[in-house]
């Protein structure tokens, strides 16, 4: 197939692609530079760079910190946990371990988000029969920044099953051959981990671990249930912008610094990953 | 399809004999009669309250109530109309001053009157929300208010007898309070008040704010009633400033106290009721109009407010007897209660919002 003629396939696709995509980022970055009147329902006249320079108050250079911080924590866990799970999942020797493994991670991802993050509430909230093991970590279950701790374990309920899930089929991928070779050729069994499973696997790995951090940046509603109202997320500020206040122009250069800054997150990780896991 | 036919309890002719049923009973194939409507309330104990109401409505008058909740504060729902507008699918919305000013000045309501809607005779004209030629714009339906209270079965100590007491170090973490968004902003005129400022010099209640986030007193910020009662009942929170119908739930469970009454600080009081939204059916807009006039007599304005611990509007209405400690008597009023320029601060709290998330969130959070 010549290249003019798969662009002309992809063509419908594409379009349709930047109507349904790319129009209302458009239209959001075209928002993001009209003035605000407060008290009126209705946009100022010209155009504006206010909102963006807003957002360099260190204030909200900390939200966005904050946003990203906790999102790469929660997606380092995942990882962590998934990575075993979706192992034992794809490799044990038992039948019914696997087949277990797999019905409890569809399982989360099919409950209801929200009666999770209220369980979550109710089992490590500060009255909660697992506040002390969340106090482990040197903050009071009382104390307001406790809700990080509230908050990294909502969205951990919401991205583990996800990476798992993501790395089933990446393990399933991969031909228990290639450990048989290696111990084969005298390689112990962590061995044969290392330096043969985790790097065939790494892309799948960067791109479950990419997946996570998306899920977190974005989420909304663990940091509105479990956040206590001092753990704000970005999505928290776009949401009062827009829906509290009505001021559509801040909330939308949130929005559009919120994606910028996701891609480059993203690009940068990626490109991390490139160099310290060669093909 | 063969194992059902087959079962005890579903047979062939009980099958036709409920086919036979369903035709003979017609509405049911039937084009409803009557008019959808889309209905915005809170959630908590108004939806509780409200739904039953328009169940009876249904029924009796055809029309079909569509419920849809609140989402955060009241002022949210402006926000959410804004791109719609005006092809906007709510009929009536329930909120209070600011977001009637914000919604009046927008142009989005239908104004109301007494030939369409005989039971708002019955309230007095001061209640009303109106338009710059003088039209009536809101129905009332409650008198409430936003105070301070405690659990009295959490304070130890002396009791409550002024805002001032809440910097000492017993109440380190137990302070629930909404974020300005929420009540306007009421909040911070609370704080401001017993600074000697009020909604226009809103300075002194900032520096309160401040003192009460750097000391680690606020243990909890708020965005709605559900979180609000979800706080106060968990037992980790014994002190907060909201609405009295976020009150009323708590004091259903826990004994708490009110202080409607202090020396030094004030109430606030303000209306809640419907705004009946503007259409191009004008049979909806009618429909709605009705719905909303059932509100207002006097029967189910006592039903509406009784379990709410709001005062009725309809002076024939019966207030609720729990409720007297928190609504003043004429001679009360001036000392106790203080009524602010809600559509003022309605246009502030966009600043209020900022100067929250960028001077107190981060004092709070330290603890």
């Amino acid at each position: 197939m010549t290249s003019r003629l798969a662009l002309w396939l992809l063509a419908p696709g594409l379009l349709l692609l930047a109507l349904l995509m790319g129009g209302p980022v458009a239209l959001l970055a075209l928002e993001s530079l009209k003035p605000f009147v407060p008290g009126s329902m209705r946009p100022g006249e010209g155009w504006t760079l206010a909102h963006y320079r807003e957002l360099l108050q260190p204030a909200y250079l900390f939200y966005f910190w904050e946003t990203f911080r906790i999102g790469l924590i929660v997606s380092t866990l995942s990882l962590l946990l998934g990575a075993p799970l979706a192992f034992a999942a794809v490799r044990s020797p038992r039948a019914g371990l696997r087949k277990a493994l797999l019905a409890l991670l569809v399982g989360l991802l099919v409950m209801s988000l929200i009666a999770r993050l209220y369980a979550v509430e109710m089992a490590w909230g500060s009255l909660g029969p697992l506040a002390p093991l969340g106090a482990l970590l040197g903050i009071a279950p009382r104390h307001p920044r406790y809700a990080e701790v509230l908050v990294g374990i909502g969205l951990l309920h919401f991205t583990l099953p996800v990476v798992a899930l993501m790395l089933v089929g990446t393990f399933r991928a991969l031909s228990p051959r290639l450990e048989e070779a290696a111990a084969s050729l005298g390689a112990t069994r962590s061995d044969a981990v290392v330096s043969i499973l985790l790097p065939l696997a790494a892309p799948g790995m960067v791109s479950a671990f990419l997946v996570s951090l998306a899920m977190c940046i974005s989420n909304f509603v663990a940091p509105l249930v479990l956040g206590r109202g001092v753990v704000v997320f970005t999505t928290s500020l776009m949401y009062t912008r827009f829906a509290d206040i009505g001021n559509y122009p801040a909330g939308a250069a949130i929005g559009v610094t919120m994606l910028i800054l996701a891609f480059l997150v993203v690009y940068g990780l990626s490109a991390l990953a490139r160099r310290l896991v060669p093909r | 399809m063969a194992r059902i036919i087959a079962s005890p309890a579903v047979n062939r002719r009980a099958l036709l004999g409920g086919l036979a049923t369903m035709a003979g009973s017609g509405p049911v194939f039937a084009q409803p009669r009557g008019e959808q409507l889309l209905v915005v309330m809170w959630g908590a104990q108004w939806i509780e309250v409200s739904r039953p109401i328009g169940e009876e409505w249904m029924r009796a008058t055809g029309d079909r109530i569509q419920w849809e909740l609140h989402a955060g504060g009241a002022m949210a729902i402006v926000g959410r109309l804004r791109p719609l507008w005006p092809r906007v699918p709510q009929n009536l919305i329930a909120a209070w001053d600011p977001v009637f000013a914000a919604m009046m000045e927008a142009g989005w309501m239908e104004p109301v009157n007494e030939t369409e809607m005989p039971a708002l005779r019955d309230i007095p004209d001061a209640f009303f929300k109106k338009d710059a030629q003088g039209r009536k714009m809101t129905v009332p339906l409650s008198t409430a208010g936003a105070f301070w209270g405690y659990r009295t079965d959490l304070v130890t100590g002396p009791p409550i007898e002024s805002i001032e007491q809440l910097l000492e170090p017993r109440f380190r973490g137990k302070l629930c309070v909404p974020v300005p968004v929420n009540l306007s902003g009421l909040l911070l005129v609370s704080l401001a008040m017993q600074r000697g400022g009020n909604e226009r010099n809103i300075e002194p209640g900032w520096q309160f704010l401040k003192q009460l986030a750097e000391r680690g007193q606020i243990g909890r910020v708020v965005a709605n009633n559900s979180e609000m009662i979800n706080a106060m009942s968990a037992g980790d929170l014994s002190v907060a400033f909201w609405n009295t119908g976020g009150w009323q739930a708590v004091r259903d469970r826990f004994p708490c106290r009110l202080l409607t009454r202090l020396p030094d600080n004030k109430g606030f009081l303000f209306n809640e009721g419907f705004a009946v939204m503007k259409g191009e059916n004008a049979n909806r807009v009618a429909a709605a109009k009705r719905f909303a006039n059932h509100f207002a007599t006097a029967p189910i304005n006592t039903r509406y407010n009784m379990p709410l611990g709001s005062g009725p509007t309809n002076i024939n209405s019966t207030p609720a007897p729990a409720i007297a400690d928190i609504f003043y008597k004429p001679d009360e009023l001036e000392r106790f209660a203080y009524i602010p320029d809600y559509a003022y601060m309605s246009s502030q709290v966009d600043a209020w919002t900022r100067r929250w998330e960028t001077e107190i969130t981060p004092l709070v959070r330290r603890g």
